[in-house]
């Protein structure tokens, strides 16, 4: 039998509703939603600090209200590990927004033990160092201890037991992208957890699935010249045929836009890809050098020769730190000496910031640098230079402060030269760092809870 | 015109973490020789200069025929630290494209 996966998500804010078309259509068994990006959890961690039974996304609840009852009303699971960091809230939400909608027996499956912020202190007494995977700096030595999410990347080994338990929705926090759409393969096709070469089938499935739009040609140079841009915001996402050999082919929602072509595919596959011969998941370690692709009728791509090897050892920790705020201006400056002016604003804005504790300041000029930086080269004497100047403090009032002392200049400024209006309105933004360390496996013990609506 | 990388190949950027990667997807067979040939580490180092401040790793991948560069403390600190517009580092790989290619 061939399992029929759909993909209705691969970002925090993408439009869950495309999943509507693959259940009417017929055309999928189960419906995977993938929500976290290496920031999301830090954005969800600034809900629950406000209310403690948020920290997860939004678009849960779309799911629940307008997917969830057509999913089980066709028995199609749901997965989706956009429980970010509270999973059992969004269950919580789930069930209540089930039973109001009449759907009784529906099981939900919340599965947790990715969250670590809570145990860091812990694991680092049991001898994990939590080093920092690009300098080799231990946790313990990091002058700024200021970390807001630690997150474990789970494997699929959670959802695949949910599924068997008979979960019409399994919820999860962070799940390594490809392994949330690895599970449901498993849960079909009964692989054994060491069929290495089937898994890492699987996971490049997942991999070309999990950014649904990007697949069927969205951000696809390739496709330029032959999508209709009105085409985009109606996108039908992507569906993988999964065999139970691993062999798969790409496919998209019946009867709607956009295209699936070998071009597309090639786009998709090393998208955020390092080694591709070594692409490491928490259940597998895929090689993308041996995957063959080949046309199977109209959008349609096969995708055979997958292999893989063992999984690693240790499974991923991202933890989000905050270390400042950054804060943007940007100026508009003409004709003429454009660019004497350019080096006026540069000095008053440093005189007038004299004594606060700005810590950055970068200037690039929009149209020009802001892309290129040093490849494009800046005209002599431009008819217009639009100056964004982006700067940082450790606090939020420096930068306010920055800003009304920049702004108290508008009459006594360099000649011509304006401000853009939604930049003076803004707010200083979050800095939030990244510090990817590794853990042993038998430090991280994921549970899950299950609840029946009424 | 010169003729550019973009006329050989197509290519999509990915970001993680601090680190770029670059797809170079040849357009032909023979496309793809020739960039194997001739697109190497050294240059592609020496063409995005500040744009590729750490190590350039190459690989490839014959079964597709296209080239993947990674590009180590490419993107500012990462897209939740970068000052930068473009803080995800999406039109990287146009910047590669941009090659003029002899």
């Amino acid at each position: 039998m061939t399992l029929r996966i759909g993909s209705a998500q691969g970002f925090y804010g993408d439009d869950v509703a495309r999943a509507l078309p693959m259940i009417e259509s017929g055309a999928v068994d189960v419906i995977c939603f993938e929500a976290l990006s290496e920031l999301t959890l830090a954005i969800l961690q600034k809900d629950k600090l406000a209310n403690p039974s948020r920290g997860y996304t939004f678009d849960m609840n779309i799911i629940a209200r307008q997917i969830l009852p057509a999913a089980y009303a066709k028995k199609i699971p749901l997965i989706t590990n956009g429980g970010g960091l509270n999973p059992l809230a969004a269950a919580d939400m789930v069930r209540e927004t089930a039973a109001k909608l009449g759907l009784g027996g529906l099981k939900i499956a919340a599965v947790t033990g990715d969250d670590v912020l809570d145990r860091l202190s812990e694991l680092q007494a049991q001898g994990e160092a939590l080093s920092n995977m690009d300098a080799g700096e231990p946790l313990a030595h990091a002058a700024n201890q200021n970390f807001v999410t630690a997150n474990a990347y789970l494997g699929a080994a959670p959802i695949v037991e949910a599924l068997q338990n008979g979960a019409d929705i399994v919820i999860t926090g962070r799940v390594a992208d490809p392994c949330l759409y690895l599970a449901p393969i498993i849960a079909c096709h009964s692989w054994a957890w060491d069929d290495w070469d089937k898994l890492a089938s699987g996971i490049i499935a997942g991999h070309l699935l999990e950014c649904t739009g990007q697949v069927v040609g969205g951000n696809s140079l390739a496709m330029l010249h032959t999508l209709d841009p009105r085409d985009l915001p109606h996108l039908g996402y992507p569906i993988a045929e999964v065999e139970a050999d691993g062999s798969f082919v790409i496919a998209k929602t019946p009867n709607t836009a956009g295209c699936i072509s070998i071009e597309t595919v090639k786009e998709q596959l090393l998208y955020e890809v390092h080694d591709p011969a070594n692409y490491i998941t928490p259940d597998v370690v895929a090689d993308f050098t041996t995957v063959r692709l080949a046309p199977d009728g109209e959008n349609r791509v096969r995708v055979t020769g997958v292999t893989g090897k063992p999984h690693p050892e240790t499974l991923k920790v991202n933890l989000g730190r905050l270390e400042g705020f950054m804060r943007e201006l940007i100026f508009t400056i003409g004709y003429p000496e454009a660019w004497r002016k350019v080096e006026w604003l540069k000095a008053m804005m440093d005189e007038a910031w004299r004594g606060l504790p700005i810590q950055r300041v970068e200037y690039t000029y929009l149209g020009m640098n802001s892309l290129f930086g040093s490849l494009a080269p800046l005209p002599p004497d431009p008819l217009e230079v639009v100056v964004r100047v982006m700067f940082t403090a450790a606090d939020q009032d420096t930068l306010k402060i920055a800003v009304r002392r920049v702004m108290a200049n508008g009459l006594s400024c360099p000649p011509g030269m304006s401000v853009s209006g939604t930049t003076v309105g803004g707010e200083p933004r979050y800095i939030i760092g990244l510090w990817a360390a590794l853990i042993s496996r038998d430090k991280i013990y994921p549970e899950t809870k299950y609840f029946t609506v009424d | 015109m010169s003729r550019t990388l973009y006329d050989l190949a197509y290519g999509r950027a990915g970001d993680k973490g601090n680190i770029a990667n670059l797809s170079v997807i040849a357009r032909s067979p023979d496309a793809y020789q020739e960039l194997k040939t001739h697109l190497t580490v050294e240059r592609v180092k020496a063409y995005l200069g500040d744009l590729a401040p750490g190590r350039v790793v190459r690989y490839e991948l014959d079964n597709i025929e296209a080239l993947n560069f990674v590009l180590y403390d490419a993107l500012d600190g990462g897209a939740t630290r970068s000052l930068r517009i473009d803080s995800l580092g999406k039109s990287l790989a146009g910047a590669l494209l941009s090659m003029v290619w002899e």
